[in-house]
């Protein structure tokens, strides 16, 4: 823990991500230039420092996932070099929407659309997008494509001043105002087949709204504005088991909201077989390993 | 034995994501050849094949979480054009208003975090101080307006686009709810702010700009074709007709973003991931082309604000049309940034922003459509090809990046050759390539669907030995 009254020295890294994450800090307002010019220090950062050299930290908060050796060398040397480190966004915490990339075998893309004459400058590609924790050892996960501003200012605030970060352990729906009402339909609806009610939850509606297996603490921004949750959070407490199947859970949700059989439900997940692992793809998913069943 | 040596810069600092530069130089030590690499892939291109169209836009924002706006747009542009969907007025605006946030966000990050350093300390500054933070802590005020900006955009996107980062409101069709006039009058009434603060960032830019011009106008005085949108002769961000220029200033072609692949070839180089776009009219390398700030200032007679509009006008006067030298862009992207704010202002003046009709249904439909907006870098192109089950099949992005990155190579090479001649290496040479980058603003992330890249000066003989690290 870091002690409080004496200034942190944090680092502000990014692996293999889109610097959403990051973005989303920045977006905090205030509250940024608050902490910034409290007893935070940003001593390293590639994005907005000219330090080359990684150095010793009381804080490193770490945006993307694993793609590259390059990669993994590098969070190895932050991880040796900071007290806390904190996972910051999906891709750190889970693998992110550039996982789903691990479905395809990107160098056999490469060898086929690029013909590199000379790729020794280029650093070699692992397997697989992954998330941070299959190298290193986390400290705080903040989940999240990105997380809210606020989320990220606040955990951050509580970090400083040598205090347990709140934990936000139940679901999406936790922090929706929509009325569950078990509703009759015969099929569920595409995003913009129809227009929806501004009071009713998005699952009676017929949409495939993944609040209810998706972490709070964002606030319902999506589901509240009228569009799906799409689960950036990734799985709450009670579905990280192994034996609690998220895939049951969704199908017995949308049947109880909607009065489909459940039968019929699944019917039109196994159409849409990405929808809940958009961004957690890589802690569910191997389809590398499945080529090699034999 | 030849002398040649190869000279690696990794990490570069203080751009988006990170880059690498190998500098090759010649057997009497003089710079031959300059490389900026992509040395990673992620590979949007390829795993989004078979997506369902109706969620490609929010997936597709990931590409990159600075411009993740510009991306949506071209996104539901390009899925809207397969559709043949005709959107509202209302809708229109209110995803103007969304880009129009989406340029302020990156150009106040860009300008405030990561160019200002470069001309507030000294070039013999101590590196580790030469940062945003140390300027917030030596001038608060500076922060304040920095963050000011920053809120003012996030505002924007968190009321109409419903998240600050990655929007969800803007879907094939329109936007999914209206604005609510409390909505819009809160912030109409911080946007009198923004444009004041915007020409105070403008004012400081120039002030600090005239004093090292005379420096900077040697960097890279490449000349090429320029391209940018231009609606009614003025610039454009979130419609009109693709239109480049020679490096005379003489229009060579304008077009319908819907040909805008007929116009634009992209080719593979063989050392690097990243793809590099020319014109075909042309051919390479006569047809290499710059989209970015400086581009949208050539290719346009005028802006269509106030403030701004004059601005331009002095722009050409200080510079001329066409304007040539790379560091301009520092310079025209804070008239950009004026303009977004000023554009903002007048869209959230107008009241029938408010109006209900923000979505038309669509139907699905298979083909092909492209989508074109002006991102913060550059011209930005999504074509897609969808097929009868409403699934992507194919999928074409042309992102600022790679249309600037032939232009980036030629002047890394013009930069380090005023630093290195017969194998020595003048002190500086670290910043002023680190520089001509920034000037760019190259988006890595987006070029990083495609790669990423890192920046360290590394120094190699011939046979791959690494005789010094800067």
């Amino acid at each position: 823990m870091v002690k409080a009254g004496e200034a942190v020295k944090a680092s502000v890294v990014s692996l293999t991500c889109c610097a959403g994450c990051v973005s989303s800090f920045l977006a905090a307002g205030d509250a940024l230039l608050e902490i910034l010019s409290g007893d935070f220090d940003v001593i390293y950062s590639p994005t907005f420092i000219d330090l080359k050299e990684i150095p010793t930290v009381d804080l490193a908060i770490v945006e993307g996932g694993v793609r590259t050796k390059e990669d993994e060398r590098f969070i190895r040397e932050v991880r040796a070099k900071s007290k806390i480190l904190v996972a910051l966004g999906i891709c750190a915490t889970h693998g992110g929407v550039t996982s789903l990339g691990n479905r395809l075998s990107l160098k056999r893309i490469l060898e086929k659309e690029y013909s590199l004459a000379d790729s020794s400058k280029l650093p070699e590609l692992e397997d697989l997008m992954r998330p941070i924790c299959d190298f290193v050892d986390v400290d705080y996960y903040i989940p999240g494509c990105p997380p809210m501003p606020f989320l990220i200012v606040h955990s951050l605030k509580s970090m400083v001043s040598g205090k347990k970060p709140v934990r936000h352990e139940t679901v999406v729906c936790t922090e929706c105002h929509r009325k569950i009402v078990p509703a009759k339909l015969d099929r569920l609806y595409g995003i913009y087949e129809k227009e929806t009610d501004p009071q009713l939850c998005l699952v009676s509606q017929g949409f495939m709204c993944l609040g209810s297996l998706t972490r709070e603490g964002c606030g319902a921004p999506c589901p509240r504005a009228g569009f799906t949750c799409f689960g950036c959070r990734g799985p709450p407490d009670s579905l990280m088991y192994r034996s609690r199947d998220m895939y049951s859970f969704l199908v017995q949700v949308i049947s109880k909201r909607t009065s489909i059989p459940e039968e019929k439900v699944k019917e039109e997940l196994y159409r849409n077989p990405f929808v809940f692992h958009t961004f957690i793809f890589s802690k569910f998913e191997r389809f590398k390993a499945r080529e090699r069943v034999i | 034995m030849s002398l040649k040596k190869e000279v690696t810069i990794s990490p570069t600092t203080r751009i988006e994501g990170h880059g690498k530069v190998t500098l090759t130089l010649d057997d009497s030590g003089n710079v031959s050849d300059a490389h900026f690499y992509a040395t990673e892939i992620r590979g949007f291109d390829y795993f989004l094949r078979g997506m369902e169209a109706e969620r490609l836009p929010f997936i597709i924002s990931r590409i990159c979480g600075v411009c993740s706006t510009a991306h949506i747009m071209a996104s539901v542009k390009a899925i809207e054009s397969v559709y043949e969907a005709e959107i509202t007025e209302t809708a229109n605006k209110l995803r103007e208003l969304l880009l129009m946030g989406q340029v302020i966000s990156n150009h106040s990050l860009v300008f405030f975090f990561l160019i200002l350093p470069d001309f507030w300390f000294s070039a013999e500054e101590d590196p580790s101080k030469r940062n945003a933070f140390q300027i917030m802590r030596e001038n608060p005020e500076v922060g304040k307006k920095a963050m000011a900006l920053r809120s003012f955009a996030a505002r924007i996107l968190e009321i109409v686009g419903k998240r600050e980062v990655h929007i969800v409101s803007v879907i094939p069709g329109g936007l999914i709810n209206p604005l609510k006039e409390r909505e819009r009058e809160s912030l109409s009434r911080i946007a009198d702010n923004a444009v004041e603060i915007a020409k105070d960032a403008l004012n400081l830019g120039k002030e600090l700009f005239d004093k090292s011009w005379a420096e900077f106008r040697k960097v890279g005085d490449y000349r090429t074709c320029y391209m940018a949108l231009t609606k009614d002769d003025a610039a454009g961000f979130y419609d009109g007709d693709v239109r480049v220029i020679n490096s005379e200033g003489e229009v060579l072609s304008e077009f319908k973003p819907q040909s805008y692949m007929d116009h634009v070839e992209q080719k593979s180089l063989g050392w690097t991931y990243a793809k590099f776009a020319y014109l075909k009219l042309l051919g390479w390398p006569k047809g290499i082309v710059q989209a970015g700030p400086t581009a949208r200032m050539n290719v346009n007679r005028k802006v269509s604000s106030e403030y701004a509009g004059k601005e331009l006008e002095e722009f050409k006067r200080k510079f001329g049309s066409p304007a040539h030298a790379t560091l301009l862009s520092d310079y025209a992207r804070l008239i950009d940034l004026l303009y977004a704010c000023e554009r903002a202002k007048e869209l959230l003046e107008d009241e029938t922003l408010t109006r209900e009709d923000t979505r038309v249904k669509v139907r699905p439909k298979n083909g092909r459509g492209i989508g074109v907006v002006e991102a913060p870098r550059g011209t930005l192109v999504h074509d897609y090809v969808l097929s009868r089950n409403g699934k992507l099949k194919q999928m074409k992005l042309v992102i600022p990046t790679q249309i600037n990155n032939a232009a980036i190579n030629i002047n890394l090479k013009d930069a380090a050759s005023e630093f290195i001649r017969n194998g020595e290496i003048k002190q500086g040479l670290l910043n002023r390539i680190e520089m001509v980058i920034r000037a760019y603003d190259p988006c890595i992330k987006c070029a990083a669907r495609k790669a990423d890249e890192n920046l360290r000066v590394e120094i190699l003989s011939s046979r791959g030995e690494l005789i010094k690290i800067l």
